[in-house]
């Protein structure tokens, strides 16, 4: 079947897909880093081509049956066989169109955002990196490889989060995701390699064959699934894992806005949704990943509703969306999780990047002083915020309205209502946390309203023209961005036509009751409403009810305490009792040992030393004293 | 043979512990030599005896090898002791030491 021209095509179309950025990131990071523009250039033209190439496969299977399989063995020895290839089906078709399309607004912003910076080419090629790692990683056959790039994925995050490594706090950042996220994937890897063991085949189509996993005792599937889940747990930010997402905001703007909230995070729900038939065969871990999505949508919830940083507030939204995504998967609702995905790396995206402009032009990111600055006036930008805040409360007719309203179904389809209840609860703070930040950004409040920004006096002429030359650049994926937020949420039948076609479709579609539709709707309206109440209408003191309540808003500020319990952790357990262990052992015994055996040397030659005076005549005299015994010896 | 052989060895004991005794004492590489040459001596007087008693040829034999031995030790020994002693001003074994 490889043989014939469509299989040909297809094949070069993945293989330009994915690996144009790898020949651009190299491209960049060995020839052109002096030469910025050229370098941009690289970057922006391969990740056109790689969207062209993804929108070009994503046309010509649109209807595709059945899952396509392009393998070739990456190494053999002995019964270990481990292939290496590309899989095509409806899922991977979209994740790439998402990645490419959303990597293609991206960089085109930067060219807006990072000018002028002394790293640019740096980023454009870690941006390839990034691209490529993704795009590579949703094409996928099998489980090793996905690891491969997961890994690779989260090496660019790491260096993306710290690329303003002068700041301390951008490399501690970095440092902390690549930790965190080390300790779900090592997780990861010990579930794959029991996959392996008992399976021997980690391809992708495989493990998700109900067949395949017939003979494999329930035991052993929830415990491998429970430790791949780990994996998602950290790379999606979920429950315990999920303090590196917020700190990861010390990145520029346009890496939060495809790494941390759009693309790379959605990988772990990719994965999810990836082998979602084999996380559904175990019962007990699915009821897992929905209790750890939940907890992380409502903590995270908790967290923005206090957080005065624009970017932040938009993380910890990030967080609780893919914990709305994980909820949706967990309790069956592989169309609505998936839905929700795409929707979210829109109106996500967007957010960011009308964020990044404020950022960019105000150069601060507390929510108070962009708003006394007159953010507002800013056109392009803040109506796109406020599409993509509306898209992400679940307004209708934006996109996250249909999306949403997908998740309740397939929460409400769980037999017990706790779900539902929290997902609705969830549904409320969304839309009272991010209309607090788009009330207050609107309706600057009075202690210096009429301030100018600070900034705006020291800017030449010519320092002026380039904001604007490079805000052409930022506005245009803004536009693009909040037309797809608008028009997306229409297009629910064919896409539910197109993803559930391919995989089993979950959930229990059509017994859901009627008030389902009106109660997200009547909440999120709630939401918008309380936040108007306290932060919009005139009058208002901009105080939030949680502010009002000290210990509660201290509790949400310190995100729950997680960061000091890691903190206490990391000091009493690893500090002061893991590492201290250590260090002991290799000074005292290690180094003890190596040491006692040098002086030891030393010292024994000081006593053979000793013996060797350096007169011939001793030496004369053992010789006989030694022949006498001898004589001795042998007479008697 | 008019001495008894027994005689010859004590001897030749004698003459030997001597020249141990000479060449472990005596702080003097000369007489660290002398002492050599007088076990030599002693092993020779044995030699002779010992053939005398046996009645076999071959312990006189040995006593040539041994004096021509002794002759050219004797003289690489003293050309050493010459060298050694234009070298460092001493005869003293104990200030050879070098190599401690």
């Amino acid at each position: 079947m490889a043989g014939s021209p469509a299989y040909a095509v297809d094949l070069t179309a993945m293989i330009a897909a994915t690996m144009l950025p790898f020949v651009s990131f190299l491209t960049i990071l060995i020839a052109t880093r002096g030469r910025p523009r050229l370098s941009a250039g690289l970057s922006i033209g391969s990740v056109t081509i790689s969207l062209a190439c993804s929108i070009a496969l994503l046309a010509l299977h649109f209807h595709l049956a059945a899952p396509i399989e392009f393998s070739t063995r990456l190494l053999a020895s002995g019964g270990l066989d481990i292939p290496f290839g590309f899989l095509l089906d409806r899922l991977n078709l979209l994740m790439i169109a998402i990645v490419s399309a959303i990597c293609f607004l991206v960089q085109v912003y930067s060219l807006g955002y990072m000018a002028g910076d002394p790293g640019f080419s740096r980023y454009y090629g870690f941006m390839s990196l990034f691209t490529w790692a993704m795009m590579s990683l949703a094409l996928s056959a099998s489980l090793l490889q996905l690891y491969f790039f997961w890994e690779l994925v989260g090496l660019s995050s790491y260096l993306l989060i710290g690329f303003w490594y002068e700041k301390f706090s951008a490399t501690q950042a970095g440092k902390k995701a690549f930790v965190m996220t080390r300790a779900g994937d090592a997780a990861f890897f010990i579930g794959l390699l029991l996959l392996f063991v008992h399976t021997g085949d980690l391809s992708i189509a495989h493990l998700d064959s109900r067949s395949a996993l017939s003979g494999v005792s329930p035991s052993f599937l929830t415990l491998s699934a429970l430790l791949i889940f780990g994996g998602i747990v950290g790379k999606s930010a979920q429950f315990p894992l999920m303090t590196w997402l917020p700190d990861a905001m010390e990145g520029p703007t346009p890496v939060s806005a495809l790494l941390h909230s759009a693309t790379m995070v959605a990988a772990g729900v990719y994965l999810f949704a990836r082998l979602f038939p084999f996380f559904s065969m175990s019962s007990v871990a699915m009821t897992v990943f929905l209790a750890i999505g939940t907890i992380s949508m409502l903590l995270a919830s908790t967290m923005a509703i206090v957080s005065r940083d624009i970017k932040k507030v938009w993380a910890y939204s990030t967080i609780s969306q893919l914990g709305f995504m994980i909820m949706a998967l967990g309790a069956g609702g592989y169309f609505a999780g998936v839905f929700h995905l795409t929707t979210h790396a829109g109106f996500k995206a967007l957010l960011f990047l009308c964020s990044g402009v404020f950022i960019h032009r105000y150069e601060t990111n507390d929510i108070y002083e962009l708003s006394r600055f007159g953010a507002r006036r800013m056109v392009i930008p803040t109506v796109s915020i406020v599409l993509g805040a509306a898209a992400l409360s679940g307004l209708p007719p934006l996109s996250g309205y249909f999306s949403k309203e997908a998740i309740m179904g397939s929460l409400a389809a769980m037999h017990n209502p706790l779900w539902l209840a929290a997902g609705l609860a969830g549904v409320f703070l969304t839309a009272y946390y991010s209309f607090r930040v788009i009330f207050i950004l609107l309706f600057p409040r009075a202690e210096g309203a009429a301030s100018p920004p600070p900034q705006e006096a020291g800017i030449t002429a010519g320092g002026h023209a380039a904001h604007e030359s490079g805000y052409r650049a930022m506005a245009w994926p803004l536009i693009i961005l909040s037309a797809v937020s608008v028009i997306f949420g229409f297009f629910k039948t064919s896409f539910k036509d197109f993803i559930g076609g391919g995989a089993a479709a979950g959930g229990a579609a059509g017994m859901e009751p009627s008030w389902l539709h009106i109660a997200p709707l009547a909440l999120a309206l709630a939401g918008v409403g309380l936040a108007w109440v306290e932060f919009g209408r005139k009058g208002a003191k901009q105080i939030g009810f949680v502010d009002r309540m000290p210990v509660l808003s201290r509790l949400f500020a310190e995100r729950w305490y997680i960061d000091r319990f890691y903190g206490l952790v990391v000091e009493f357990v690893i500090d002061r009792g893991i590492s201290r262990l250590c260090s002991q052992n290799d000074r005292k015994v290690i180094d003890g040992s190596i040491d006692g055996i040098c002086e030891g040397t030393v010292e024994s030659g000081w006593v053979v030393a000793f013996l060797q005076t350096g007169m011939i005549q001793y030496r004369l005299l053992a010789i006989l004293g030694v022949l006498a015994l001898l004589l001795l010896c042998f007479y008697f | 043979m008019i001495a008894p052989f027994s005689h010859v060895l004590v001897v030749a004991g004698i003459l030997f512990a001597l020249g141990a005794f000479c060449a472990v004492t005596r702080r003097n590489l000369i007489m660290i030599v002398l002492g050599i040459e007088i076990m030599l001596n002693a092993a020779a007087i044995a030699f002779v005896g010992g053939s005398l008693h046996l009645d076999n040829l071959d312990g006189q034999t040995f006593v040539l090898f041994i004096l021509a031995v002794a002759a050219t030790e004797v003289s690489v020994g003293l050309a050493i002791i010459v060298y050694a002693f234009r070298r460092t001003g001493s005869f003293d074994p104990a200030d050879f030491n070098l190599l401690r």
